[in-house]
């Protein structure tokens, strides 16, 4: 049964659900942020609660921060520079969208940013078009806009090698989304780029004691280690022995189970479980369900598909659905 | 869309290549934009932001359009009926876990009991759902007076309550495995009239010949008459048989007469359909046929009836009948009681009714589930179905002995709800089932069906804003996932909302998630903080004990009540400070401000200069705030200023001289501050100090001179 | 939790509604042997509110069986979900004043049974949702507080409806439970278990001050609900988090008479409902269950009705075991008691339906 729940401006390009599904952010190409409420949360009526104009440049993507933080958002600019945007009342005045920071990116553009959240802190890795990456951390859990440069990275497993000259065209993070305590940091984030080495995905995890960043494991067969990587999602994991992680490739969606304990070499066992050459085209967008049982995913053929493992834990196509008029 | 089938997308549903496709209809006009954006909200609904090319010239820019995936919606059963029963499921469910765990528990000093009385407790789980899912069955019987109405049309029955009630027949219900046909024959009374719709029935075809009833003149020369008898007959429905017999017209006063022999003939098969012989314990009142219980008696009365009929059948009389279409009719009637295969094809429709007559006439001691799959073959071969109905499925997995299919298919057909519940009953007293489905997989990431049935169960319930609070009696009942479930659902749920709030809180206060807790109120209290309802952020942050945000927030305060610590406008703030009483532990930083509340008020009572007492509790509140490492440096100078009063006091100097000297080395460590480059100076003009000096020097030769 | 069941226990009707009912109270009477009471109800699947009048019918009058069922004769249909209802009679007509999670404020009367007009509404007199309301006694004069600190007075003159700021915490201070005690007399509650008392002739902020310490920092909590007694107007009575009932005595400001829950001390008190929220408070009226010449002379504590998220309506008496009248599997959110005949309630389930209690 499908619903209407809203309708969007004209010029919309992206849109982000907060961590309830009682909020929308809507970017569009004129550089607006839109915010859409519902009244009550049992209700699915949508309206806008406000619009802001943030730039004159178009948002190209728009990114909720976690709810321990307020309710903010990162908006990604078309000319690769981003800013954090903040819904606030400020000496008892009614409430309104603030700019917290605005992140200027000199040579280089920011394809994607993701947060996550740690007992202590919160961190923000934003990919870049060089083919670096860029963790950031909140100083102050209170105030958006004392951030820390923590590490600045190549998504390579080699750290030698640096790759100067790269050029990508998009990029895709996924944090581990779980928040218990006593968890390291870590996420997956693979390129698209003009250079196989930074292409494959990449887990990495924050080395507490060293303070920091580590790959841990590759998310690419040998021979597939230099395939354009367009989407990668972490599933929740809600008690099965073995991560979830959902990877789109040239070749198509393949499906990774990761050991989270490391053997001799410090590495995470890894094992490609499927490989689906169902979407047509590049698949731009991957979401795992609240269970980590189902992966709905688009891309250019501008269908949405759902995924699921049986009961021998094969993972199939379960449904494509359409646009239609 | 999974529509009209409810549950199709289950992870159980194994799934034809390519994967189905279904239309996401939208109501944009304009050409869309391949780019859609995804995001799961709510358990398992889907929203799709679907955006138009960017030229179009068109009135919106894009839609969003929420799918729900496996919505219990499916037609038969509304979505606030299919609330109704997961609300009711509830306590059932729950006590029969607990009965569970109690079960196990005993069952590790005594092994013995535990099957002699499992299945009891699960036959009350079953008649508790059961009642929820419609009325009590209607009744086919001669309770209605009108002699021409013979069946009602009541309440139509739900395809849901039918597959649950086999369930319960076959696998909970243990007294019933003797007389198992017969309740086959009960429940196709109450069901035949679900696989009308789609085929003839003997149930349509009943109540098509009473609409028709009332223009007939003469009622046994119409053939359909003597059709919907034999065919009534043939499923067992002998009340209604009997009725319409008695319609004949041979019992009309006027012509008993020149009919005898016809009545006769008429009654005596009346008579005979009345006494059969039936192996089951007891029927309701007025219904027709004689019980026994033990098999040797029935065997016993039954060859005795067959006899009757027999006897009947090779009667004299029959000659002397000259109505052909009675004759004829009856002869039938009796061939069907005799179980002649012929006869009961032709009266019955679909191949369950014709699978019933056989236990009725053809097999009667048939008893459990001996070759009742191969016989259901068999009718299904002389009856093919055209297209197939959402309870074949179930019915042909329990004739099967097929549990993993009887799952698969009440989870295909009736949902997510229908499998988590149906688990009870499939498992009650059978080690089979129970190893099968209990049994923890790998490929499911080591869990049983058990489990993973709920789990889905449960995300269907949290995909609504109504029902997301009952999914936690389910996780909990899931030992390996459940609160890995939970704590993300509890997660998800919207903090600005007290009641709701308040309501997740008591889960998590419930289920002993401490951490989850803490999270939720940091959330809220970060939320009510940056929404300008700063009491409230302040409260939930006390709740949640995050010192952190709290020490954060006192900065920020000082900043605002630094402003203002001299003048009046220092009241507004008393409310708020009035909340760190009770939990000054969690206070953090704010702890300064209701210390300085407390001598705020000391100063207050001492008013006109007169209050020895006040003033000395002054003092000693100032001391303490001096000394205070929480105090804010950048508060010494206007609490001095404050404190004038209490430094030029006229009876007799109040502070000591080791008091003094304190306050001015703090004086002293003030000045020198100001020399350093980061000072943030205080709103205050030197004539303060100036005074807050002289005073203390005054106070200090004062209290030398007294000492 | 140690309760005593009553000798003969209830009787209860539980009637489906298949909405979720957002509030329940009774209709003050209409005619002389019509009973009404009035719901307000949240249709989740087409996402609208309702307030509607529904009459309390016996089915089958002559039969043995009492059963009851609700029929609804007039409906009004609010701009957003309604966050607090109240029923007052005013000129033998009944009031009933309406708040909503969008912040506005509407006071309808009831002609007759089967119409609900809306005489005039202040929209917006809070930030956000409204906390609560009260209807003065036989008066049309409403006290509204939300959580975004701002205390409005409504009231319905003849040229419609107006409204007045009494105070602005500015946020600082949250209210969630607010009721007049006299025409110029009201009690509020919040956050902390903190109570203030009001009084409309000396604006500016409230004339006393009640904050509980008596938790000692294990179970701080919020006051859901406050009923004051009118032949007792000196004591507020509160309900709130953590299964807490107290009463607050303007004349012995620091502390107070705890009914149920927090543990006070070394004397050990009675809990209804361990730790769970009570929702809603009132004085029991129904004096058959006690004898009421206790109480009339004496400073004793007046029997106490309450509902919790854990499910349980229950009367509580200072130093007695509480008395359960219904344990639910689900939260009870509201109940009213009739005043015309006490012995009667209405209560609202979680799981959308509605329960109607007849105690013998």
């Amino acid at each position: 049964m499908e619903k209407s729940v809203l309708k969007l401006d004209k010029g919309t390009t992206c849109t982000a659900w907060n961590y309830c599904g009682q909020r929308l952010a809507a970017g569009s190409v004129d550089g607006t942020l839109s915010v859409f409420d519902s009244p009550d949360p049992a209700s699915s009526s949508f309206s806008r609660s406000s619009s802001v104009k943030v730039r004159e440049v178009g948002i190209s993507k728009v990114v909720w921060v976690p709810p321990e933080y307020g309710d903010a958002v990162a908006c990604i600019f078309e000319d690769g520079n981003f800013s954090i945007w903040e819904e606030v009342a400020e000496d008892s005045l009614s409430v309104q969208w603030k700019l917290c920071e605005f992140f200027k990116s000199s040579s280089s553009k920011v394809l994607d940013i993701q947060f996550g959240v740690s007992p202590t802190s919160l961190k923000m890795v934003a990919g870049y078009s060089d083919g670096s990456l860029k963790v950031f951390e909140l100083t102050n859990p209170l105030e958006l806009k004392n951030w820390q440069l923590q590490a600045e990275f190549q998504n390579v497993i080699d750290s030698v090698s640096t790759f100067g000259k790269a050029s990508c065209l998009s990029a895709s993070i996924s944090w581990n989304p779980v928040r218990g305590e006593g968890q390291e940091s870590s996420f997956v984030m693979g390129f698209n780029s003009d250079t196989p080495q930074l292409n494959s995905s990449k887990v990495w995890e924050f080395d507490e004691a060293h303070q920091r960043w580590l790959p841990v494991a590759e998310l690419a067969l040998t021979e597939d280690r230099g395939d354009r990587v367009y989407s990668v999602a972490w599933a929740p994991n809600i008690g099965r022995p073995w991560e979830l992680i959902a990877v789109a490739t040239e070749k198509g969606i393949t499906i990774w189970h990761l050991n989270l304990s490391p053997d001799a070499d410090g590495r995470l066992p890894v094992e490609r479980v499927a490989l689906h050459s169902g979407q047509e085209g590049e698949v731009w967008q991957m979401e795992w369900d609240m269970s980590g049982m189902t992966l709905a995913t688009t891309g250019s053929d501008g269908a949405v598909k759902l995924w699921q493992s049986n009961l021998n834990g094969v993972w199939q196509g379960q449904a494509t659905f359409l646009p239609t008029c | 869309m999974p529509e009209p089938d409810g549950g199709e997308l289950g992870p159980l549903s194994s799934s034809p290549t390519p994967p189905p496709s279904y239309p996401l209809r939208h109501s944009l006009r304009s050409p869309l934009s391949p780019r859609v954006s995804l995001c799961w909200c709510r358990g398992n609904s889907l929203r799709v932001s679907l955006f138009s090319q960017p030229a179009s010239e068109v009135e919106f820019g894009g839609e969003v359009v929420e799918l729900k995936l496996n919505d219990g919606g499916d037609g038969e059963i509304s979505n606030a009926q299919w609330r109704r029963i997961a609300y009711g499921s509830v306590s059932p469910f729950a006590m029969l876990q607990s009965r569970r765990n109690s079960f196990s528990s005993l069952s590790k000093i005594n092994s013995s009991p535990y099957h002699l009385e499992w299945w009891e407790y699960v036959m009350e789980y079953s008649k508790d759902i059961n009642s929820l899912l419609g009325n009590p069955k209607s009744s086919k019987n001669s309770l209605i007076e009108d002699p021409k109405t013979f069946v009602q049309k009541s309440e139509e029955p739900t395809c849901l309550k039918a597959a649950w009630e086999l369930m319960e027949m076959f696998y909970a219900d243990k007294l019933s495995q003797p007389w198992l046909p017969e309740r086959l024959v009960d429940w196709l009374a109450d069901y035949d009239s679900l696989f009308a719709r789609a085929y003839g029935t003997v149930y349509s075809k009943l109540l098509n010949f009473q609409n028709e009833l009332i223009n007939l003149q003469v009622i046994e020369d119409d053939p359909r008459y003597w059709e919907v008898i034999a065919s009534a007959l043939a499923v067992g429905w002998l009340e209604i048989v009997v009725k319409l017999l008695r319609l004949h017209g041979s019992y009309q006063l006027d012509q008993l007469s020149n009919r005898e022999t016809e009545n006769g003939l008429v009654e005596a098969v009346a008579v005979l359909i009345s006494k059969m012989p039936r192996m089951r314990p007891e029927l309701e009142p007025r219904r027709l046929g004689e019980c026994y219980k033990a098999k040797p008696d029935f065997i016993k009365a039954w060859e005795k009836w067959r006899g009757q009929i027999n006897k009947l059948d090779c009667s004299a009389f029959w000659i002397q009948c000259h109505h052909v279409q009675t004759r004829e009719g009856l002869r039938n009637l009796l061939q069907i009681m005799l179980g002649n295969m012929s006869s009961l094809s032709a009266a019955t429709s679909h191949w369950l009714e014709l699978y019933i007559s056989h236990f009725l006439y053809v097999r009667p001691f048939t008893a459990g589930l001996e070759s009742m799959y191969s016989l259901a073959q068999r009718c299904i071969q002389l009856k093919p179905m055209s297209n197939s109905h959402k309870l074949m499925g179930v019915m042909i997995g329990i004739l099967g002995e097929n549990t993993e299919v009887v799952l698969a298919e009440s989870s295909k057909e009736f949902g997510p709800w229908m499998a988590a519940h149906a688990i009870e009953l499939l498992t009650a007293g059978s080690d089979e089932a129970e190893a099968l489905l209990r049994e923890e997989r790998y490929s499911l990431g080591e869990i049983s069906l058990e489990e993973l049935h709920r789990l889905v169960y449960a995300q269907v319930l949290s995909s609504h804003a109504l029902s997301w609070q009952i999914a936690p009696v389910y996780l909990s009942s899931c030992l390996k996932q459940g609160m890995g479930l939970l704590e993300i659902l509890l997660y998800r749920q919207p903090v600005p909302h007290k009641e709701l709030l308040l309501k997740n809180l008591e889960i998590c206060r419930l289920y002993e998630l401490d951490d989850i807790s803490s999270n939720i109120m940091k959330m809220a209290g970060v939320h009510h903080w940056k929404h300008g309802r700063k009491g409230s952020g302040v409260y939930w942050l006390q709740q949640a004990q995050d010192e952190f945000r709290l020490n954060k927030i006192a900065q920020l305060l000082f900043g605002s009540v630094g402003k203002s610590i001299s003048d009046e406008s220092f009241k507004q703030w008393e409310g708020l400070i009035e909340l760190l009483h009770s939990e000054s532990k969690a206070a953090g930083g704010l702890e300064f401000l209701l210390k300085y509340r407390d001598f705020k008020r000391l100063l207050q009572q001492i008013g006109d200069g007169k209050n020895d007492v006040a003033a000395q509790q002054a003092v000693e509140s100032l001391m303490l705030l001096m000394k205070n490492p929480s105090t804010p440096q950048r508060f010494w100078l206007p609490l001095l200023n404050d404190s004038l009063k209490l430094l030029n006091w006229q009876d007799r100097p109040l502070l000591n001289v080791s008091q003094t000297n304190l306050l001015l080395n703090k004086l002293q460590e003030l000045s020198i501050a100001r020399l350093r480059p980061h000072f943030v100076k205080p709103d205050f003009p030197m004539e303060a100090l100036n005074s807050v000096r002289l005073s203390l020097a005054t106070n200090l030769g004062r209290a030398i001179l007294e000492e | 939790m140690a309760v005593t069941q009553l000798p003969r226990p209830p009787e209860v009707y539980k009637l489906p509604q298949y909405k979720y009912v957002d509030a329940v109270r009774w209709l003050p009477p209409i005619s002389a042997l019509d009973r009404h009471a009035v719901l307000a109800l949240f249709d989740s699947d087409g996402g609208s509110s309702t307030v509607e009048i529904h009459s309390l019918l016996n089915p089958n009058p002559d039969a043995s069986s009492t059963a009851k069922s609700l029929t609804t004769l007039a409906a009004w249909t609010p701009p957003s979900r309604v966050s607090s209802l109240k029923t007052t009679n005013l000129g033998h007509r009944p009031f009933i004043a309406v708040s909503t999670v969008d912040g506005s404020v509407h006071v309808l009367a009831a002609q007759n049974a089967h119409s609900l007009v809306e005489m005039g509404a202040a929209p917006r007199v809070h930030a956000g949702p409204v906390s609560c309301i009260d209807l003065v006694e036989g008066g049309a004069e409403c006290v509204s507080v939300g959580e975004d600190g701002r205390v409005n007075l409504v009231s319905l003159g003849d040229s419609g409806v107006s409204s007045f700021r009494f105070f602005d915490s500015n946020g600082l201070v949250s209210y969630s439970a607010a009721r007049w005690a006299s025409p110029n007399e009201f009690a509020t509650g919040g956050l902390g278990f903190g109570l203030q008392w009001w009084d409309r002739r000396k604006p500016g902020g409230p004339v006393s001050q009640f904050k509980c310490n008596w938790t000692q920092g294990r179970a701080s909590g919020i006051v859901h609900s406050i009923d004051i007694h009118p032949s007792r107007k000196h004591t507020c009575l509160a309900g709130g988090s953590s299964g807490t009932i107290f009463a607050w005595d303007l004349r012995w400001q620091q502390q107070p008479i705890i009914l149920s829950g927090v543990v006070m001390g070394d004397g050990s008190k009675h809990s209804v409902s361990d730790s769970s929220e009570v929702w809603e408070v009132q004085y029991d009226r129904d004096v058959k269950s006690s004898n009421a010449s206790n109480f009339s002379s004496s400073s004793r504590m007046l029997p106490v009705m309450m509902c919790s998220e854990d499910g349980i309506l229950a009367v509580v008496e200072e130093d007695e075991e509480p008395v359960e009248l219904l344990a639910e599997p689900c939260a009870i959110n509201s109940f009213d008691i009739d005043k015309q005949n006490p012995s009667d309630v209405i209560c609202s389930l979680e799981w959308e339906s509605v329960a109607i209690l007849t105690r013998p």
